[in-house]
This record gives C-alpha cells, structure tokens and sequence, in this order.
C-alpha cells in the first residue's frame, strides 16, 4: 500500500508536468473550439457545436481532410518500402557503409524547412535539376494541381526515408548471421530467406516506424507550407495548413481551434488502433 | 511500521523540489530584468535589414546620444512575413508584449490598430511631418481617421523590361497589357530562342499572387472591395482581369510555371536574361546591376500596363511601417524613436546603407542620392502613384480565403466566373463571422 503511494508520489511531478503541458492545453484547445473568438474583432462569445456544424459543409476542410490522407498514405508508404529496401542493402554492404549511413543521417538531420527550400530549386521549372535530368521539359511540377502533391510527396519520402532505413538496419544487425547460414544451408536462399526470416523479425520494428511516420505525415506542415503554400487552388492544403491559417494568419481562434480538435482527434484514433496491431502482433510473437 | 510512513513524505517533497528547481531554472533564464537604477531599454523588433550595409545599429546609436539615459536594444525578427505575423499576434494578444517599437509589414497596420494592439499616433505627429511620406504610404496606415504607424521604408510593382531587345525591335515599353503580348510575339519570333520566356509574374497561393491579381483588378478599373466593403463591385471587370491572366499562361506569353512563382523564382530566369518582362519589385534592380550580372546595364523599369477598361495601370505598394506597441511603459521615447527611424535623416541613411526606397519624396530629389542610385528619379512618379491593397482590419482574412479562389483560376481549375461567385460566398461568410 505504501509502496503504491510511494510510487504515486514519484510519479506525481512528472504527471503534473504532462498536465500542464499537455492535458491542460489540450482541453483549452476544445474549450476554444466551442467559441467565437476573432480578438481583432473583439469577438468572443459562445458558438457550442457551430463550428463543427460549419465543417461539415466546409468544401475547403473536406478538402484538406483528403489531401491530408492521400499525402499519408503515399508518403508513408514509400518511405517504409523504400526504407526497409535500404536497410536490407546496407546489410548486404561490405564496403562504403559507414559513408552510406551518414548520407542517410544528412538527409535527415536537414531541419524540414531547410529540404523544402531546397526541393524549391530542385523543382525550378526552368533551371531546377528535376526537369534538367529529365531532359530539359519545363514540367511545371509545384504549379499543376495535378503534380503539386506528388511532388511533395517525393520531397518527404526523400527526407524521411532515412528514419525508417535506420531502424530497420538497426534491427537487422541483431539478427544471427547464423540463421541466415542455416537457411542457405537448407536451401532456402534470397526472396526465400527474407519471406522467412527478415520479414517476421524485422515487421514489429517497421510496425513502429510506420507508426512514428504516419502521425508525423498527419501533421505535416513545412512542407506544403514552404513549397507550395498549400496551392495551387488548394490542393497541397493539409490540415495542419488549414489550421495554421485560420489560427495565425485570419485570427479565428474558435474555428481554427476547432480544426486542431480534428487534427487530435484524428491522430489520437490513427495512433489507438497502431498500438492495437502493435500489441496482437507483439502478443502472437 | 515506524519507518514507512516517511518514506512516501521523503519522495514526495523531493520529487517537487526537483520540478520547483526545474522551473526556477528555466524562469531564471527567461528573466532578463533591468535593475531599477539601469537606464530606460527601448526593444526594437525588426526584420534584418538586408543590403551592402546595416545601417540600424548606426541610427540606434544616433539616437542614444539624443537621449542619454537611453538604451535601444534591436531583436531581430525571422525574415518570413508569415512568422513575423505569428510573433506579433502571439506576443500582443498574450499579455505584456516585450518590445516597444515593431516593424510592421503594411497590411498589417489596421488589423493592429483594430485589435488595439498599437498606439494611435495622431497626436503625436504634426500633420506636416506626416504628409512628408507619399499619401500612398501614409493612407494604409490611417485607421477610422486616425494615424496608427510611420512609414519605414517602400516598395511599388514595377514593370521590368529588357531595354536592349525592346530597342533591338524598335518598341517602347507597353502602356497596356496588350501591347506587352504583342511585343512578346514580335520579339520570341525575332530571336527564335526556346529558351526565352516572354512575361514573369508571381502566380503562386501566396501574398504575392493576391498582389499580382489585385493589380490585374485595379489595371482594369474594379477593386475587390467598394466602399461599403461589398466584393467584387463589378463583377464583369474582374473576371475578365481572372481571364486575362490564365489567357497568359494558356497563350504561352508567361510559362506555365508562373502558377508556382514567389519573386525570387521569377527574379533569377530574369536575371539570367532568360526572359523581356518582369512584375516584381525595386529590390530586383540592384541585383540585376551588381558586376556580374547577365543583364547588367540592359534592364528597364516602367509602370505597369493596364487592360481595356482602365484608364492607368496600378501597382501595388508594399513596404514597412514602425508602430509603437500600446502597452509600451515608455509612450514618449517609443513615439520619438519611431518618428526619428522615420525622419528624413533617417531614411536617407537606409537608403544609402540598405538600398531601401525611402517613403519621403523629398529624397528621390537628393542630389547625393540619385547620383548613386539613379533609379530614384523613375521611382518617384511609380511611387507616387501606387495602390495600396484593401486598407482594412480583415484584409488577411479576406487574403487567405480568397487565394486559393485566384489560384484555382490560375492553374486552370475554376472559370473566372465560377471562382468569383465562390470567392463571394467564402467573403460573405467571413464578414457574417466579423460582424460587418
């Protein structure tokens, strides 16, 4: 019994801490999004449900609830395949590895910002180094709706490929070389071996990488920010931008409060049923 | 039995005290408190001040000795307007902003003066020195009749052209938008060269395409807003300027790719002389001079043209304005900083130092000045004609919401038509929200 409040005791500060530093604003966040508030205007009066109600019929909020989900789905998807692809190479690798490793670390030690500034002039239509390797065709690559998110999507996959390429090799280090010996052994070699090997002993890490990037690919914002403003005609405009905009730039803190309520939301049920499939798969292990 | 109930106790305040000192510390290293005998502190936040020469630090220095006793201590801002914004609206909504004196970007000036974060101006400065700035750069500072901020320095559209192939051709620089396509024809089909692109604009979902648009109004004879703030007052006239700018693209007189276009994108194919016309604004000129320049010496600058139905092409202004904050505990001293960094004295030293434009007439007359920057005399009458965008408290509302309108008509996404009735709807919304 004492130890228990011993241990509550202990936990105390760091539950305080977390309070006031995440609960705390979080519940201001939804007290916010159930009011009108413009300060410019000196607006602030109860609104309960309406800005909610006005999402729903919001074009621009359905909008960017699905560029948000197309720019997740793509990017993550990439960087994990591509990622898990790297780390198996580097594996293979004998010589060069340690210089692959820290060009992988550079791409993602690059502050966000810094890699959609650069993408910039990469996709400069008519100098950037994209269009000039693809034979010098002016591709309008930020300025067609129809190539604008792809084009960040190859931005992010670009950055944050690395994250998922070290986990996986991080992983893949501690697995025997005699299990691999042994599969050869029987006769089991290449797409065999890692069907049978990699694959099992490799997925829960990637679990947890294809967690840690889907709720930052939810979030993502310099990238469309910088890039592309969230244009042409809207369609890079991901939450996080909406947000953005309707809290800092117009300073409607109720309905831009109540977007950021979504975003939670959002994240918080995407990361719910992540840790679900964590803990089955971790269980049937 | 006796030993444990002090076990949990001894935990308890331990885990406490360590949080207690963990806050201390990081409140002891916020605190930066002036002790009471120390001088009076101004903080001036600006954005850094770009150019040959910084010619801040000297002015502040100036200044202390006017005032002895006096400390001016300059933060610098981030350079993006968009978190200059959001540092501003943070800091002044919260409570006690920590700065006295702030840059601000001119749209800003009547939203800060409607949410009350800035301090009314008008008695402290006697109307001559305030109409010492072009009109046009005092006007979107004017708020409900009173004057909110002091113009810092200036910016207007400009219209750059290649002097050297227009004279290849034997043209002046177009006075309408038609005559600039045309001239971009003769001129293509003269040097046969693919790689030459005819006009650079900024298209992009951003401030700046808002402005490129705004212009393309106002060239036409309508405004987005009359003067009851209704939008759109004639509706025809903006959606032919709507049309008239995707007709660019669609025509090849601009590439595609203007769509996706900032100043500096568009500034550096210019630069490289990879293309006859330019909208962008006076900064450009000095980098198109520097030594090494590709189309050094053979760079003009002139109004912007204008479409069917306007009488003059409009440029839009832009620019900076020092406001004093209206919580600042030294009223006074901020109000003479602001008007001294404002002076012409002042203004002379930033253009001279930081290649600024001044927002004093007076100066595109100085002797010294225009010999070092002859641009000044055709900056003068651009300047004086200059458009500021919609002067109202809403106008970056009205800026966000109708971006992604304009740059749907832009990529080709929406009509002219479709994207004016949208943007309709979207402004009615925002002004139901405002109340207005």
């Amino acid at each position: 019994m004492s130890d228990r409040r011993l241990a509550w005791a202990l936990l105390a500060p760091a539950l305080a801490v977390l309070g006031g530093l995440t609960v705390y604003p979080a519940l201001w966040v939804v007290w916010l999004s159930l009011q009108y508030r413009v300060p410019v205007f000196g607006i602030s009066r109860w609104a309960g449900l309406e800005h909610y109600a006005f999402l729903i019929v919001d074009s621009r909020f359905w909008n960017a609830v699905s560029v948000t989900f197309a720019f997740t789905a793509a990017s993550v998807a990439l960087e994990c395949a591509i990622g898990l692809a790297i780390a198996v190479g580097l594996r293979g690798q004998h010589r060069g590895r340690r210089t692959a490793l820290a060009l992988l670390l550079l791409a993602w030690a690059l502050p966000s910002v810094v890699t959609a500034k650069m993408f910039e002039w990469l996709y400069h239509p008519a100098g950037g180094l994209v269009n000039f390797l693809l034979g010098g065709r002016p591709i309008n690559w930020l300025g067609d709706p129809a190539l604008a998110l792809p084009a960040l999507i190859v931005a992010d996959v670009w950055r944050a490929t690395p994250f998922v390429a070290l986990l996986c090799y991080a992983r893949l280090l501690t697995i025997p070389p005699d299990l691999y010996e042994a599969a050869e052994v029987d006769g089991a070699a290449g797409l065999q071996a890692f069907a049978r090997i990699t694959w099992p002993l490799v997925r829960p890490i990637l679990l947890v990488a294809l967690l840690f990037r889907t709720l930052d690919a939810l979030r993502a914002f310099d990238i469309m920010f910088v890039l592309t403003g969230g244009g042409p005609a809207g369609t890079t405009e991901s939450l996080t931008v909406y947000a953005y905009r309707a809290l800092f730039q117009t300073l409607q803190i109720g309905f831009g409060s109540a977007i950021g309520v979504v975003v939670f939301a959002l994240v918080m049920a995407v990361a719910i049923v992540y840790l679900w499939v964590i803990d089955r798969a971790e269980r049937a292990a | 039995m006796a030993r444990r109930p002090a076990r949990p106790r001894l935990g308890f305040g331990l885990g406490w005290l360590t949080s207690g000192l963990l806050l201390l510390a990081l409140l002891g290293g916020c605190g930066e408190r002036v002790a009471p005998d120390a001088p009076v502190t101004l903080v001036f936040k600006h954005a850094k001040i770009l150019g040959p020469a910084d010619p801040v630090p000297g002015l502040l220095r100036r200044f202390e000795a006017l005032h002895p006793g006096v400390r001016v201590r300059s933060e610098a801002l981030t350079w993006s307007s968009d978190e200059q914004h959001q540092f501003y609206v943070i800091n002044l909504e919260g409570g006690s902003p920590p700065f006295d004196v702030m840059m601000l970007d001119v749209i800003w000036v009547p939203e800060f003066a409607r949410a009350g974060w800035i301090l009314d101006l008008t008695p402290f400065v006697p109307p001559a020195e305030r109409d010492a700035h072009f009109a046009s750069a005092i006007e979107p500072a004017m708020q409900d009749g009173r004057l909110w901020a002091l113009p810092w320095f200036m910016n207007v559209g400009l219209l750059y052209y290649r002097r050297d192939l227009l004279a290849k051709y034997g043209l002046a620089p177009p006075d309408t938008y038609a005559a600039l396509v045309d001239q971009v024809r003769r001129i293509r089909a003269g040097e046969g060269d693919p790689r030459l692109d005819g006009y650079l604009w900024q298209g992009k979902q951003y401030e700046g395409g808002m402005v490129n648009v705004l212009e393309a109004f106002w060239a036409n004879g309508t405004r987005l807003l009359d003067d009851g703030g209704r939008p759109f007052p004639e509706p025809d006239r903006a959606r032919e300027s709507l049309a008239f700018l995707r007709g660019l693209i669609e025509s090849g007189v601009s590439p595609g790719w203007v769509t996706a276009a900032d100043e500096e994108l568009t500034r550096r194919p210019f630069g490289d002389g990879r293309a006859i016309f330019l909208r962008s604004w006076p900064y450009a000129l000095d980098l198109f001079e520097l030594p090494d320049s590709p189309v050094r010496g053979k760079v003009g600058v002139a109004a912007l043209p204008r479409l069917p139905h306007g009488s003059v092409g409009a440029a839009s202004t832009g620019g900076a304005h020092l406001a004093v904050s209206a919580r600042t505990r030294h009223r006074t001293l901020a109000v003479d900083l602001v008007r001294f960094l404002t002076s012409e004295t002042a203004q002379r030293a930033m253009t001279e130092g930081a290649a600024l434009r001044p927002s004093r007439p007076a100066l595109y007359h100085d002797a010294t000045l225009v010999a070092r920057d002859p641009s000044l005399v055709a900056l003068l009458g651009l300047m004086e004609k200059g458009h500021p965008r919609p002067i109202t408290p809403y106008y970056l509302m009205l800026s966000t919401t109708l971006q992604p309108e304009f740059s749907a008509v832009l990529v080709g996404r929406k009509s002219p038509a479709q994207a004016i009735r949208d943007a309709t709807a979207q402004v009615d919304h925002l002004q139901r929200v405002i109340g207005r």
